[in-house]
Formats: C-alpha cells, structure tokens, sequence
C-alpha cells in the first residue's frame, strides 16, 4: 500500500479549527460580555460553520471523493464527517440545555461554552484520527475540559468527587492507552494506521504478540472512554454527580467520539492482524467485554431507584449495543454504529434535557415521584419524556428501534448469534425499567408531598423539541441518514480476505 | 549492547508498578504518582522502540521519540487539571484520602 505524502488540506481540518476558533472567542468574549444569550449564540454559530463544512465533506465522500490530509493521517470520510455532524448536534443540545438552565443551577460561569467547545474539538480529532498520536491528541483535548466541567459545582461534594473520580480514572485509562501506542509502535514500526496495516498484514511479520498486546491496551483504555464492563464503574457516578446540563454532553459526545475512534480502530488495525490464533483474541476479548456490559447496563438499570441514575446505567447499556457494532466493523458495523449514535444522541440528549425541568436547582430529586402525574401538570413535557424514552427502550416507532435492529443485525452477520440473542434478551429487561417512568408519568396521580417544579426555558424547549422531532423522524424515515453512512465511502477499512 | 527486550521488559515492570499503585494507594495525589509511573514506562518503551527501528534502518525511528514529547506536554496538561480539582476538593474538606470521597464509590 502506498501511502500519499503529508500534506495539509486545509478543508480537511475545518470543522476541527472553526471550533476551535470558535471556543477562543467565546472566552474572550466571556471577559468582555457577560450576556449568556449571546455567548451562547456564538458558540452556536460556531456549531453551525463547523456542520457546514462537515457536511460538504460528507457529500465528497458520496461521491467517492473523501479527503484526507497529513498523508491519511487525519481523514474525512463518510465515517468521520457523520459522526463530526453528531458530535455537533450534541455539543449545540448542550449548549442549548445549559443556556437555559445554568442560571437557575447559579453556576453562571460563562466559561461553560468555550469548555464545551474546546471538548467537542477534541472529539472531531478523534473521530478524523488516522494515526495513533493523533487519536492520543484528540482524546486528551476532548477529556481535559469535561474532568473541569464535571467537577463545577464547587457547592456540592457530590460534583466535585464525581469531577476527581473521573479525572483519576481518565489518567488511568490514558495511560493504558499511551502504553498500547508504544506496544503497537514496537511491533509495527508507524503510528499511521495505513503502515500499521501494511506492517500487521505483510507475509512474514512476527511480532503478533506484541501487537496483540498493544491491541488489548488501545481496547482497555478506549474501552473505559465508552463504560464498556468491567471499565464502567466510573460510569453512574460521574453521570449522577456531575451537573445535568454536563451529563447531557458527557454521555453523547464523549461516546461518539470514543466510539468513532474505535470502530476506525477495530475496521482497519485490529482486522488486520493475523487471523487464526493471534487476530483471534482480540474479537474474543471484545465479545465477552460487550456481552458482560450488556447484562451490567441493564440489570443495573433496572435495581435503581432514581431516574438520572437509572439514565446513567442506560448508558453504560447503550456502550454494549454500540459495542455489537464495533465487532462487525469491517462489514456494515461502522454505518449502523453511524446511525444508532445519531439516534442515541438525540434520545438521550433529549431525556436528559427533559430531566433538567423536573429535577430541583441543586440537581437532586430525581426520584420517580417527582414523575408521578407529569403528564397532567406539563403534558409536552411529558410527551417528550415518553417519546426519548420510549426510544431509548429500542419500540417502534422511534429512532433507537431501528439503530437496535441494526446492529444486531450487524452481529448476526458476523457470526455472533450468541451475542444479538443476549442483546434482544437484554433490551426487553429494558422495557420495564425505561416503562417505568412512562407509566408514573401517565397512570399514576402526583403525591401531595412532592412540589412540582416550576421551571420552564425556552432554551431547553428548543433543545427538546429538536431531540424529539429528530428521534421520530430517524425512526420514520431511517434512510435520510442511514444512506449517507452506507453508500458513503470510508477510507482505509481492511477488507482482505478474512 | 542492551537489547531492546531488556528495556522493554524495564518499562513493563515500572507499568506494572505504576498499575498496581493507582489500584491500591488510598491518596488522590499518590493515585496521580502511579499514573505518571506509567506514563513514563510507555516513554521508555517508546524511547527503546524508536532506538530499535532506527536500527533497522526504518526511517520511522525519529517519530517515536517524537511522540515521547507530544505525551509529556500530554501528562503536563494531565497534571495541571488534576491538582486543580484536587486543591478545589482540598479547601472543601482538608484531605485527599479517595476514601474520604463517601458518596462516590471508586
């Protein structure tokens, strides 16, 4: 395989520098105007100029002209302008969300949307990573404003120590990774993975422990990213602890991000290892990881008893349906993992943003009985609620029911029958945890000891109503998006005979 | 002449030393320590990496020991937000015991 010289392309790099220009501005413009309207304006423009171009960019490679620059070491194929455009929609619901409810949390800092953005700039560069140290670069820029943002609310222990456990397992877990980097650099000789493939795959390599070694360390230390089991414990504090508006942007964006990053990983250096004993491993390791966090995210959800914290074991379920994905990713996984995390970023996003309107300004309350009758007090509210979670559920017709069909039948075609049967068993346990909260909202009558919350934004409308809309229009009509991903052309993707 | 494996084999027990402390230190800062332990074995690994391909005539020996730099600004940027939310937690309640933290389990 020739590998083209690395040049800069300028248009390659767009999306990842309007944001970035972006988020200085708004800190700039934070010393100068505290207006939160308007610095949240800004940053939506800035939202708005990166998805031009990221969309210009998946329209190329449509057309089989997907660019790349540094000599494919940053790429923007189909698989990573899509999922530049997710990570885009989150960071904007965020914002959104946080907009219209961070005054009333009295964490007025405006320094909430250049963090935000630096955050979302860091997972564009993973999702475009086609080279390790870049991946490594882009992993840090996206993990180093949300340990700030988690840790924010300097009144409440609760914050803070989901902020330091994050950051130290973050640390953790980057080292596991930078570790796999030198591995893999030891055994293959490059950091691109257009050599690491040629290396891996050409007649003669030997150093195929080495290389698996490196590989299960680049898993491991992805794998605490995405809360795959056993590396999810992190998971349901954080996202409890941290304030809501954050959690919104921690679980779509940052999963994305880790999520791209891998599946580019998984289709191209992984599948080019050895099949056989060595290349064997590494799916075997990735199916028991997927299996144990489908069973972990589910029966986790169902034992808890508040709402935000049931959401934040959801998560971690939803990292095992996307992790079906990731083992057929050389095959059609990277397309159904295109759709279900746009899918998923809206419904959670959405549900997320829902739960700011019910729970209290300190980010407590979100027992079930504050759902108890929403439906009569806040009908559109809870409407909205009922049609995310319904979704998250994976019931048609909705936008999660397709993703979930998807990839499982991504891993039925790859062979792991076992798994997709796990997988079907496991989203209908979902059902009653993610029902539960439906059904409190319509058939049960509020308790009189519960206040209702008052609070009502604008904002957090608009971001709602987008969540909503876009999860009953994926679920409707699936090929607006799915076709983009699928007919898309992906570059570097291993497809030697296997 | 060393062999590569040996340095290697170096960086895997510091790795291995570093692992075993975040997962049994009980102070947020020695936490910290360990993973700085392990950030410097893949260093050193990286360090021994590159001095082998150089060997090989591999032009691509040079990029590993530029990735050692790109990771210690990595680890300097690590360490400048860690211990600023430690000395946030620190003014709030005087320890830095992960014990302490009684409502997040770790």
């Amino acid at each position: 395989m020739t590998v083209p010289e690395g040049f800069i392309v300028w248009s390659v790099l767009a999306p990842a520098l309007i944001l970035f220009g972006f988020a200085l501005l708004t800190l700039l413009l934070a010393v100068f105007q505290q207006d939160r309207g308007f610095l949240a304006g800004v940053a939506l423009t800035g939202i708005a100029g990166a998805a031009v171009f990221a969309f210009h960019l998946l329209m190329e490679a449509q057309h089989g002209v997907a660019e790349s620059g540094f000599g494919l070491r940053y790429l923007a194929d189909a698989h990573a302008s899509a999922l530049t455009l997710v990570i885009l929609l989150g960071t904007a619901l965020a914002v959104l969300v946080g907009q219209g409810t961070l005054e009333r949390m009295r964490l007025d800092h405006p320094e909430y949307f250049p963090l935000l953005l630096l955050s979302a700039t860091g997972g564009v560069v993973m999702v475009s990573a086609g080279d390790l140290i870049t991946l490594l670069l882009g992993l840090e820029i996206l993990s180093l404003p949300v340990y700030v943002l988690a840790a924010w609310r300097s009144d409440l222990r609760q914050s803070q120590e989901a902020g330091l456990k994050y950051f130290l397992l973050g640390a953790f877990a980057s080292a596991l990774f930078i570790y796999g980097i030198a591995l893999t650099y030891g055994a293959g000789g490059h950091f691109d993975y257009a050599n690491l493939m040629a290396a891996f795959s050409a007649s003669g390599f030997e150093a195929n422990l080495v290389a698996l070694l490196g590989g299960a360390f680049l898993l491991a230390g992805l794998g605490f990213k995405v809360a795959l089991a056993p590396f999810h414990q992190w998971a349901p504090d954080v996202y409890t602890g941290a304030p809501t508006p954050v959690t919104t942007f921690m679980s779509v964006v940052v999963k994305t991000a880790a999520f791209g990053a891998l599946l580019r990983i998984a289709a191209t250096v992984f599948a080019s290892l050895e099949p056989g004993v060595f290349g064997g491993l590494l799916p075997g390791v990735l199916v028991v990881l997927v299996g144990a966090t489908l069973i972990v995210g589910n029966l986790g959800a169902l034992l808890q008893p508040g709402v935000k914290r049931m959401l934040s074991y959801s998560a971690v379920a939803h990292a095992g349906y996307l992790g079906l994905a990731v083992l057929a990713a050389g095959d059609r996984g990277m397309a159904a993992a295109g759709f279900y995390l746009a899918a998923y970023t809206l419904m959670n996003a959405g549900v997320f943003a829902a739960l700011t309107q019910v729970m209290d300004d300190d980010d407590r309350g979100d027992g079930i009985d504050r759902f108890a009758g929403l439906a009569r007090s806040r009908p559109w509210l809870a409407a909205a609620m009922a049609v995310c979670l319904l979704s998250l559920a994976g019931i048609p017709p909705f936008a999660g029911f397709i993703g979930k069909v998807l990839v499982i039948q991504g891993a039925f075609g790859t062979g792991h029958g076992f798994l997709a049967a796990l997988a079907i068993l496991m989203s209908i346990v979902a059902v009653v945890y993610y029902a539960r909260v439906v059904v409190a909202m319509y058939f049960r009558e509020p308790s009189g000891a519960v206040r209702t919350q008052p609070s009502r934004s604008r904002p957090v409308g608009a971001a709602i109503a987008i969540a909503v809309i876009g999860t009953i229009v994926l679920g409707i009509a699936p090929g607006l998006w799915y076709t983009l991903l699928d007919r898309g052309q992906n570059l570097l993707v291993f497809v030697a005979a296997r | 002449m060393v062999p590569t494996e040996a340095y290697v084999a170096l960086s895997g027990v510091l790795f291995s030393i570093g692992a075993v402390g975040v997962l049994t230190r009980r102070s947020a800062i020695m936490i910290f320590l360990s993973v700085e332990l392990m950030l410097n074995a893949a260093n050193l690994a990286l360090v021994a990496y590159a001095y082998h391909w150089a060997g090989t005539g591999a032009l691509t020996g040079i990029s590993g020991q530029t990735a050692v730099f790109i990771i210690l600004s990595v680890a300097a940027a690590e360490v400048a937000i860690g211990l600023g939310i430690l000395v946030a937690i620190f003014r709030n309640r005087a320890s830095t015991d992960v014990n302490a933290l009684a409502e997040v389990r770790l």
